[in-house]
């Protein structure tokens, strides 16, 4: 015990004086300072605006129609300046002349021109709302319906409400999202970062003097337990520093956006991120851990640590699929909401987007917790026989028959 | 003195007995017993591969034997009681850590406490002159000097076993000077001193007991004089300028040595006194005595194939 309080100590040093730890911490937070800071800044400089569109805007043609379908479309279109022509449309678009161009055949049919068609691009869609609403608006008045009357028609909508009895999978996404990734990226991060520093001390050959100074099993738990920590002081870092930010600036940032949706996530839910991120980095970490100790040189780790990684990525994608699909209760997720592997981040995405019952969470959890004290004694004794492997990589059967005898 | 705890000398007498080890398919060590005494130093020997960083390790406790004991006084070795320093062959520490950083580390991993493993590590520095790098990162210092670095964190916490695997090898010859009085130092201070190397001389010079291990067995194992002296007495090692005509008067029994010694072989060991006054009175004798076989010697009759 008391060694492994040596060996955390040392590590984490060795991680919080890392410059290339504090640098992405300090870059990371700066990065989160910025985007929260920007609406204030926005809104500091942007007091000015006297509700006038700005000089510069970019064109949009609309050829073959009148007056009042350039001012409905002007409307529509406040970031374009919509202007009438007679000629080709084409030519000025892709001169680069005009951003884009309707050409109308009457007002129930029209083809939109534009240069480089971007995946974001909903103009036709917007210009074919437009259109429809004045043909209808044509059409009402031809069936003699006063213009006052047919405009209240256009625009009446029948009024709702939603109200999710669960949880509200629209609202929960962004962070649970994010959440994922940050679990993602932390674990993969770190998991690396385990099994090179162990490479490192074995090819560096410190390993000599360490195997004949200190019990492996305290090696291993002493330095996953402070890659740990120092992935968790990074998350807290980052978050917390986020959390503060957006606090500061709450009353600039617009309600609904993307930074709102973020930060308002119930904190049980922040408790489980916690519990499946420790449960989670500990059985990746350890798995690192041990195939670091197995590769002589640092040139090997990335092949080796290859399949782990599979599995991990496999797992992260049946999630992010079962996320976007809406279905995160279909029985791939539930399958892999108690295998190990992939519970941490299954079963935290069931229990932000949907409500698994209490005794599913307990199991996922048990089993994630007996399999981490599994992995850990196994990556101990892999840890124990393969510092002192040099040479030639062993195979998965050399390195079992090994665990046989240690 | 150089102490962290004040132990008194004790004698300790360590001893393996009958040590089996295999990897796998691979015999290692076959039966391999050998004893060492504080107050004495101890030299391993063994052509690469004889199974010397195997035996090291069963007495250091990082892999356990298939059979055999490991003991202490007679009774089997307590790893948390009685420490045990090491020097390894492959030396490394981290290259890109702070000295007095690691030093202070691998001495509490020993179970010192943190101020005394300071108080320590700070007194070995200064010992072996290298107070004034304390603070810098080991890569930054020579490989000498990175050597000493090395024996500090076998030396700090006071071990009763101390175990130097080719110490002398990449040290400068006053750096090997100071290691040597350093060695001598622990051996003094009644320490069981292990000396594993290729360098016979050094061996030689410090080591009063041997074990030659050949193929994973002990080949030849005791105290150095008494396997010198178990070799036939019948040759006397002559250095004179005159060596030409001592060859014609003994015609057919003497040889030139390597280093240019006539060697002259005597009918029996009793004849010895005889020639050596014929010698004196006859010709212009600058060196003569019985010839002992070296280690060198010693080796290569037992380490070879």
């Amino acid at each position: 015990m008391e060694q492994f309080r040596k060996i955390l100590k040392f590590e984490l040093k060795g991680y919080l004086t890392n410059k290339v730890f504090v640098g992405v911490t300090c870059f990371l937070v700066a990065v989160i300072f910025l985007v929260t800071f920007l609406p204030r800044v926005l809104d500091f400089f942007g007091s000015e605006d006297t509700g006038e569109p700005p000089e510069d805007r970019e064109i949009m043609l609309v050829s073959g129609g009148d007056e009042s379908v350039r001012a409905a479309l002007s409307q529509a279109f406040p970031e374009y300046e919509v202007r009438l022509t007679e000629g080709d449309v084409k030519a000025p678009v892709t001169g680069g002349e005009a951003a884009c161009a309707v050409e109308l055949h009457g007002l129930s049919a029209f083809t939109y021109y534009v240069d480089n068609l971007s995946m974001y691009d909903t103009n036709a869609q917007r210009v074919s709302e437009v259109l429809t609403g004045l043909y209808r608006l044509a059409a009402l008045a031809e069936a003699g319906v006063a213009p006052e009357q047919a405009e209240a028609i256009m625009s009446a909508a029948a009024s709702f409400d939603v109200r999710s009895l669960g949880v509200d999978q629209g609202q929960n996404f962004f962070y649970t999202y994010v959440m994922i990734f940050a679990l993602y990226m932390v674990i993969l991060l770190y998991g690396q970062m385990v099994a090179t520093n162990v490479a490192t001390e074995k090819s560096s050959r410190a390993m000599e003097l360490l195997v004949t100074s200190a019990d492996p099993t305290a090696m291993m738990f002493g330095k996953v337990a402070a890659s740990c920590l120092a992935g968790l002081a990074q998350l807290v870092c980052v978050f917390g520093s986020a959390l503060l930010f957006y606090n500061l600036n709450r009353g600039y940032i617009e309600d609904g956006g993307i930074l709102s949706l973020l930060f308002d996530m119930p904190p049980s839910l922040l408790a489980y991120m916690f519990l499946f991120f420790i449960l989670g980095f500990f059985i990746y970490a350890f798995l690192y851990g041990a195939i670091g100790s197995t590769a002589s040189k640092l040139e090997d780790i990335n092949t080796s640590v290859m399949p782990v990684t599979m599995i991990f990525i496999a797992g992260f994608f049946v999630v992010v699929f079962g996320m976007s699909s809406g279905s995160v209760d279909n029985p791939l997720m539930v399958a892999c909401s108690f295998i190990p592997f992939t519970s941490p981040m299954a079963m935290f995405t069931r229990v932000a987007m949907s409500h698994p019952a209490l005794w599913e969470i307990g199991l996922s959890v048990a089993i994630l917790l007996g399999s981490c004290a599994g992995v850990g004694v196994l990556a101990a004794r892999i840890y124990r026989v393969g510092v002192l492997l040099y040479g030639t990589k062993p195979g998965l059967r050399e390195i079992l028959r090994m665990l046989k005898k240690a | 003195m150089i102490s962290a705890k004040s132990k008194g000398v004790i004698h300790l007498i360590l001893a393996l007995r009958d040590i089996h080890k295999s990897f796998g398919e691979k015999k290692v060590l076959t039966g391999v017993s050998f004893t060492a005494e504080s107050g004495k130093a101890f030299g391993l020997l063994g052509r690469n591969g004889a199974g010397k960083t195997t035996s090291i390790r069963i007495l250091m406790g990082v892999f356990p034997a298939d059979s055999g004991d490991v003991l202490m006084d007679g009774k089997p070795l307590d790893h948390k009681r009685v420490g045990i320093g090491y020097l390894p062959e492959e030396r490394g520490l981290y290259p890109k850590k702070k000295i007095i950083d690691q030093l202070v580390y691998f001495a509490q991993l020993k179970g010192m406490k943190t101020q005394d493993a300071v108080r320590a590590c700070d007194r070995w520095l200064e010992r072996l002159g290298m107070s004034e790098y304390r603070d810098k990162r080991l890569d930054t210092l020579s490989k000498g000097n990175q050597q000493k670095i090395q024996l500090v964190t076998a030396l700090a916490h006071d071990p009763e076993i101390v175990i130097l695997d080719e110490p002398f090898s990449g040290l400068d010859p006053i750096n090997a000077m100071l290691l040597k009085d350093v060695v001598k130092e622990e051996i003094g201070r009644g320490k069981i001193v292990l000396f594993s190397s290729h360098q016979m001389s050094c061996i030689e010079e410090f080591c009063d007991a041997i074990a030659i291990l050949n193929k994973g067995q002990v080949a030849v194992t005791g105290d150095l004089h008494a396997i010198k002296r178990e070799y036939p007495r019948d040759r006397l090692a002559i250095r004179s300028p005159e060596a030409g005509k001592i060859a014609a008067a003994f015609p057919g029994r003497t040889e030139r040595a390597e280093n240019g010694e006539l060697m002259l072989k005597l009918e029996s060991p009793s004849e010895k006194m005889s020639v050596l006054r014929r010698l004196s009175e006859s010709f212009d004798i600058d060196e003569a005595r019985v010839f002992e076989p070296s280690l060198n010697d010693i080796f290569a009759q037992y380490a070879g194939d």
